[in-house]
């Protein structure tokens, strides 16, 4: 019996060990970063503080958790490099489920060292954590959350730095009306709010257009959608997936070519990921350009890819959300004042980028929302690369 | 009507999934009375062996070994591997608790069961693992007749658990081990008296429980495509709920159940809509319950006081 007692302690030890070890060397590599960073700047100064960020870095959408994560240690690490500051990062990963992400956001609020947010992700996690900001009055910039519910004003220290759902849904229903002129569709949501509030935008366009128009609703844990395939009739010329998960449409596009059906897939954020989504001919909307294809983001381009890869839209968001908050303690630390959730709270608001990683000025509508910005769309081709649509 | 037998492959492929995992619920239940909640997760490590059989032997799109023989060590590796994890998992968590209240043992399995799903993550990784099936087993290959399109890897799925299922019912009906089995299911003690080796009996049915699920877990990365730490919570529940609408304890009954919950799933989808699934999936458990609370082919258990 003892034997067996020290055995299971044994296996709990060397677990919590691996654990701890996993997460510290995380949180050591962000500081790490950080700490170098602030060395080469300018001028050290005193200007010191943290912030949080809220991504799915474990899960099931944890390629763009992971890339939001090196965009924002980018971010943190460029910026103070240029203003002499000490912001550390303090990751939360919230696996894109709202319970989790209010857990990381009681610890971020617990945190007197936190000034602001950057994140969570989805909408559904916004929704979740949105009031809980509010109340402690902390600033949270998500760089992928596009529901137009958020911006309504249960979340009012809420700011995104991307377009929202009632712009986006809107212009890909009508791009897929005028250019791709379905007689039949199907539109299939993954249950979560940003889905659900994406087919809302859209149904009515469809419904003008005189469309006849199967909606259809999966969970994100689907993984076989053949019986939701053998749905797909002669007519259905267009399948709409405005899902967050890349890797379920792709396991749909080859439930399609396994019953050899010709629809046309239409993604839109979440199935951005060139790595995993790559079915020929598929349409994917984007909150955030190729920023490889932005002369002005070349360095960046290059240092996240020399670091850490191939990258999609999601991070470039992230950057510029976090380039928000290092501008706006920055700012407070200019004006002689310590940073704290308040002063960066209002620093936030006054948030007035000329021009962004994102190609676009950044600044805020009084409701948190960006002022004047736009979507992408693109083609993927036979080699799985995206291509830019042109004035889409 | 190519649309029906369409809806019959798709059905009888997950149905035949979750009955290979409700097997592994159902034999256990039967012998220990143990709900095995941890079982889920002994499938998912099973696609995970599948997948990384596949990226040992040069990945799926340059396998540097015949197709049928990299199948074939895939299942192979994935049975005995989630089979020697069901008997390290009865051995070190259960038999501690064989003769502990039931709550123990239950508590024992969902806190087994998260273990498992977390050690894959620190291990594994959180992100997505993709087979990629169609780099290696081609579309074109399988039934083609008019607008019936059924791939290859379906047939395969559908006959291996076929012939799982018949070696399963022979080896219980048939050999010294499946008495052995039958004799502790009934009455352990008894069974023990008459010299029968209960320990060994109770860890060669999580062997063959676990090393079932371990097939399945290949077969839906084959199917499927992504493998990730959490893929075996929804097919453990669907599983649980495939043995419990058959009959928890029954071994005909786990497999009638599975293919009763897949064929359901399959034609709601198919002929209703997907946004109710799940909904009427849970409503026929509901409803078995009711009509049959033992399950279609489960026995009512007498109480002896």
């Amino acid at each position: 019996m003892k034997a067996r007692l020290s055995i299971a302690a044994l296996a709990l030890v060397a677990l919590v060990a691996a654990g701890c070890g996993s997460s510290s060397s995380s949180s050591s590599s962000s500081s790490s970063n950080t700490a170098a960073a602030s060395s080469s700047g300018s001028s050290s100064g005193n200007c010191a503080a943290a912030i949080g960020l809220e991504a799915p870095i474990t899960g099931s959408a944890a390629p763009l958790g992971t890339e939001q994560l090196h965009f924002a240690q980018l971010a943190v690490a460029k910026d103070n490099a240029a203003n002499g500051t000490k912001i550390t990062l303090v990751q939360g990963d919230t696996q894109l489920m709202p319970a989790q992400a209010t857990t990381v956001t009681q610890q971020f609020i617990s945190n007197s060292k936190i000034v602001g947010v950057v994140g969570p992700a989805g909408s559904q996690e916004v929704e979740a954590v949105g009031p809980l900001f509010g109340r402690a009055g902390v600033g949270f910039i998500s760089g992928s959350a596009t529901a137009a519910a958020l911006t309504t004003g249960k979340n009012p220290t809420f700011f995104r730095v991307v377009s929202n759902d009632s712009v986006q849904g809107p212009q890909d229903a009508h791009y897929i009306v005028t250019h791709l002129h379905p007689k039949a569709l199907m539109i299939v949501d993954d249950q979560e709010a940003y889905s659900t509030g994406l087919v809302s935008a859209m149904l009515p366009v469809f419904k003008q257009a005189g469309i006849s128009v199967d909606h259809e609703s999966v969970n994100q844990k689907t993984t076989d959608f053949s019986s939701l395939v053998s749905k797909v009739s002669p007519q259905t010329s267009v399948v709409v997936l405005p899902w967050q998960l890349a890797v379920n449409a792709q396991q749909f596009g080859r439930n399609l070519a396994e019953q050899h059906k010709n629809a046309v897939i239409v993604g839109t954020d979440g199935l951005f990921s060139p790595g995993t989504f790559s079915i020929n001919g598929s349409y994917v909307s984007s909150f955030g350009p190729d920023i490889t294809a932005l002369p002005a983001d070349a360095a960046i381009a290059a240092a996240a890819k020399a670091k850490y890869g191939t990258f999609g839209t999601f991070g470039p968001p992230v950057y510029a959300a976090t380039h928000v908050i290092n501008e706006a303690i920055a700012s407070v630390c200019k004006s002689g004042q310590t940073p704290s959730r308040s002063n960066v709270l209002a620093a936030i608001r006054q948030t007035n980028q000329p021009t962004s990683i994102l190609g676009h000025p950044i600044k805020f509508a009084s409701n948190g929302e960006l002022v004047g910005g736009k979507f992408f769309l693109f083609k993927i081709n036979s080699k799985g690369k995206y291509v830019l649509i042109p004035n889409a | 009507m190519h649309k029906f037998v369409q809806e019959v492959v798709n059905g009888l492929t997950t149905g035949s999934l979750y009955a290979l995992i409700a097997l592994g619920y159902s034999m256990v239940y039967g012998i220990l009375k143990l709900l095995n909640f941890a079982h889920g997760d002994v499938y998912m490590i099973g696609a995970y062996i599948g997948y990384f059989v596949i990226q040992w032997f040069g990945g799926p799109a340059a396998v540097s070994i015949p197709v049928p023989l990299l199948l074939l060590i895939m299942f192979l590796l994935a049975g005995l591997g989630c089979g020697g994890l069901g008997v390290a998992m009865e051995r070190f968590a259960y038999r501690p608790l064989r003769d502990a209240p039931r709550i123990a043992p239950l508590i024992t399995a969902l806190g087994l069961s998260f273990f498992l799903e977390n050690a894959a993550l620190l291990l594994f990784g959180g992100q997505f693992r993709l087979y990629n099936t169609p780099e290696f087993i081609s579309f074109n290959t399988g039934i083609h007749i008019g607008a019936i399109q059924i791939d290859i890897v379906r047939i395969m799925v559908i006959v291996l658990s076929v012939v799982l299922m018949i070696a399963l019912t022979l080896l219980v009906d048939r050999t010294k081990l499946g008495k052995q089995m039958r004799a502790v299911a009934a009455d352990r003690e008894a069974a023990e008296m008459l010299g029968i080796n209960v320990n060994y009996t109770i860890a060669a049915t999580f062997f063959i429980g676990s090393a079932l699920a371990g097939v399945a877990g290949v077969m839906a990365g084959l199917v499927f495509n992504q493998v990730t730490n959490t893929i075996g919570f929804l097919a453990g529940l669907k599983a649980f709920t495939a043995a419990v609408v058959g009959g928890i304890g029954s071994i005909p009954g786990a497999m009638l159940g599975g293919l009763v919950i897949g064929m359901a799933e399959s034609f709601i989808t198919g002929y209703v809509s997907s946004t109710y699934s799940n909904l009427i999936v849970f409503g026929i458990l509901i409803a078995v319950m009711l009509v049959r609370p033992s399950g279609l082919l489960g026995r009512v258990q007498l109480q002896k006081v």
